[in-house]
């Protein structure tokens, strides 16, 4: 039996067109697999999922010594200790998380400013504004998941650990819609200010310094300028550490204060104000996003 | 001004009395023609409007006066049309990092298409640019030509109805330019995607197009067949080795206008007589003819002529 090839030339599309809905998931599904480096080669795999894993170890090993404490010192013993727990765990890998968000956000906007994809894009059924606010959901997806997952982890961790699991999770249920909460809010300051950043460069790599630096230097700047100055002036000034304004969220989602933020002089201004704080550094690069990419054209 | 539209048949773009100012600076004064069905050219040096005119059409600028409408809608107000048209730019608009494959099947999924038609789509497009065997690698190892292939490819993947190509041959070599041509051609000869492509390069328009649009300075200063265009920007360059002087007397007895240019002659808007009366003219002058061949007008020199 033999078969036959027939080219039969170039057909007509005749299916469904999805308009700007098919558009936008487009856009956000590109930025999810840009971010983790899928459909990529290796080098772009490495720093994402790099830092996932550092995160993942973080929340391991505050699961590996509460689960040793409890068996060393009976039931409740990494409670009684106080050990780090899902309050402490953003005020410890919150430098990781930013550090995560500088060194990858400008990847979803920079190349294609850089190399020019931006012109097709706009093109489409797709406006500068769809574009940039699918980009952003699609960080935002990604940083959420860097964020909560290490936080699922430590919460089976604890669970397992516990000489009694199903007590522990009665006890402690709560903490599930907690610490997604505190993640999401982390995950949101963050993902505004690295887009923010990577909107003003086409070079990835003077996004991630400038954003790098901003994170370390505001730190040690704002403590140090807090303590010589006096009373409130003190205060709003540490409410500039960077790193800090979604931690002071976060201690507010649980009620209880991390040990990042114990010591801050921003605590005396009051919740309202802190999370208005926070607000402002989150919604503010969102508009401003939003206005520079709404109006671009090729 | 006389739309370019076949009898009965709708415009595919209209544009209608369009005006586009920047400030003190027009653009495009006034500008109106009509497109149906083929290959249309739009000509014009840098800055005359041809790719303002162009991001019009895609509804990107929105006109200071008049109506741009494609496909019967104004793209200006209506993104979704744009998923009926496609656009190859000018400059670099390819990632280095990705496959053909993997850009082709993201562009057309955000053109609108399903992904699993997207896939199917991105396979066959570039299988029909040459492309197929090489859809696996990364786009920055490409060539020139290659890289310009995917371009088109993109503006292609999802089927459109009319396809924009600004500049398409820019940064070709000769046989790349020609690959490219041929690739313009196909594109509405086999594939049945009409096609609007702008350049500076006459004798690209010349070989490719049905139409011609040519813009100048922001103004319309023709639109029509190209074979009339042809037609009336032909020349005819006459070099004789001596009697220069009598075979001009000669020409001129006949009562066709000769030009002076370097060596030779150049006769103006020659029509299908004129090389009986240049034979005549040679025997009666004497003079040896050393070179005699047609020739068009660069655009340039199309432009300074009208101007004088």
């Amino acid at each position: 039996m033999t078969g036959t090839v027939f080219d039969i030339g170039y057909q007509r599309y005749g299916g469904g067109r999805e308009g700007r809905k098919r558009s936008r998931m487009a856009v956000y599904k590109d930025g999810f697999r840009t971010a983790l480096g899928f459909g990529r080669g290796g080098r772009a795999k490495v720093l994402p999922w790099l830092f996932i894993a550092i995160l993942i170890v973080i929340a391991t090993v505050m699961a590996l010594i509460a689960g040793a404490a409890d068996r060393l010192g009976g039931p409740g013993a990494a409670e009684r200790m106080n050990l780090p727990s899902h309050s402490d765990y953003y005020g410890i890998a919150s430098v990781i998380l930013f550090v995560f968000a500088a060194v990858v956000g400008p990847e979803l906007l920079c190349p294609d400013r850089r190399n020019g994809v931006i012109n097709l894009y706009l093109v489409r059924p797709l406006t500068g504004g769809d574009y940039i606010a699918s980009r952003w959901a699609a960080f935002l997806t990604v940083m959420t998941a860097a964020a909560c997952l290490p936080q699922i982890i430590l919460f089976l961790g604890l669970s397992m650990g516990d000489p009694d699991p199903l007590l522990y999770l009665q006890n402690h249920w709560l903490d599930i819609p907690r610490f997604l909460l505190a993640g999401l809010a982390v995950a949101a300051y963050a993902t505004g200010l690295a887009l923010l950043a990577a909107s003003f460069t086409t070079r990835r790599a003077y996004a991630s310094v400038f954003l790098v630096g901003l994170f370390v230097i505001s730190a040690p700047f704002t403590v140090g300028m807090a303590e010589e100055l006096p009373g409130n002036a003190g205060a709003w000034m540490s409410m500039f550490n960077l790193s800090n304004i979604p931690v002071h969220v976060n201690d507010i989602i649980f009620g209880e204060v991390s040990e990042a933020t114990e010591d801050a002089p921003a605590r005396a201004l009051g919740p309202t104000v802190l999370t208005a704080w926070y607000l402002l550094w989150t919604l503010g690069p969102m508009a401003i996003l939003w206005a520079r990419y709404r109006k671009l054209t090729p | 001004m006389r739309p370019m539209t076949t009898p009965g048949g709708a415009a595919l773009l209209a544009v209608d009395h369009v005006t586009k100012r920047y400030g003190k600076l027009t653009a495009l004064d006034d500008i109106s023609f009509a497109i149906t069905d083929g290959i249309t050219g739009i000509l014009g040096e840098n800055g005359a409007g041809k790719s303002t005119i162009i991001k019009i059409l895609l509804g990107l600028l929105k006109p200071t006066s008049g109506t741009a409408k494609v496909l019967g809608e104004n793209a200006y107000d209506n993104a979704t049309v744009r998923g009926r048209v496609g656009y190859m730019p000018e400059h670099d608009c390819l990632p280095t990092r990705v496959s053909a494959a993997e850009f082709l099947t993201h562009m057309a999924e955000v053109s609108g298409l399903p992904p699993s038609q997207a896939r199917t789509r991105a396979a066959d497009t570039l299988r029909h640019v040459g492309l197929f065997e090489e859809r696996y690698r990364a786009i920055g190892g490409y060539s020139t030509g290659m890289k310009q292939r995917v371009k088109l490819c993109q503006a292609l993947v999802h089927d459109p109805a009319f396809v924009f190509l600004d500049e398409p041959t820019a940064g070709l070599d000769p046989m790349g330019r020609e690959e490219m041509l041929g690739l313009i051609r196909k594109t509405h000869r086999d594939f049945g995607i009409s096609v609007l492509f702008s350049s500076h390069l006459m004798a690209d328009v010349e070989r490719t197009c049905d139409r011609i649009i040519v813009l100048r300075g922001g103004q319309l200063v023709h639109a029509g067949d190209v074979a009339q265009f042809t037609k009336e920007t032909e020349t005819v360059f006459i070099e004789v080795d001596s009697h220069r002087e009598q075979l001009v007397a000669a020409l001129e007895r006949r009562g066709i206008v000769v030009t002076a240019e370097g060596g030779g002659m150049t006769i103006e808007g020659p029509d299908e007589t004129v090389y009986d009366h240049v034979r005549d003219a040679l025997v009666e002058a004497a003079a040896p003819l050393r070179r005699m061949a047609p020739r068009r007008r660069e655009l340039t020199e199309l432009f300074e002529r009208e101007a004088s």
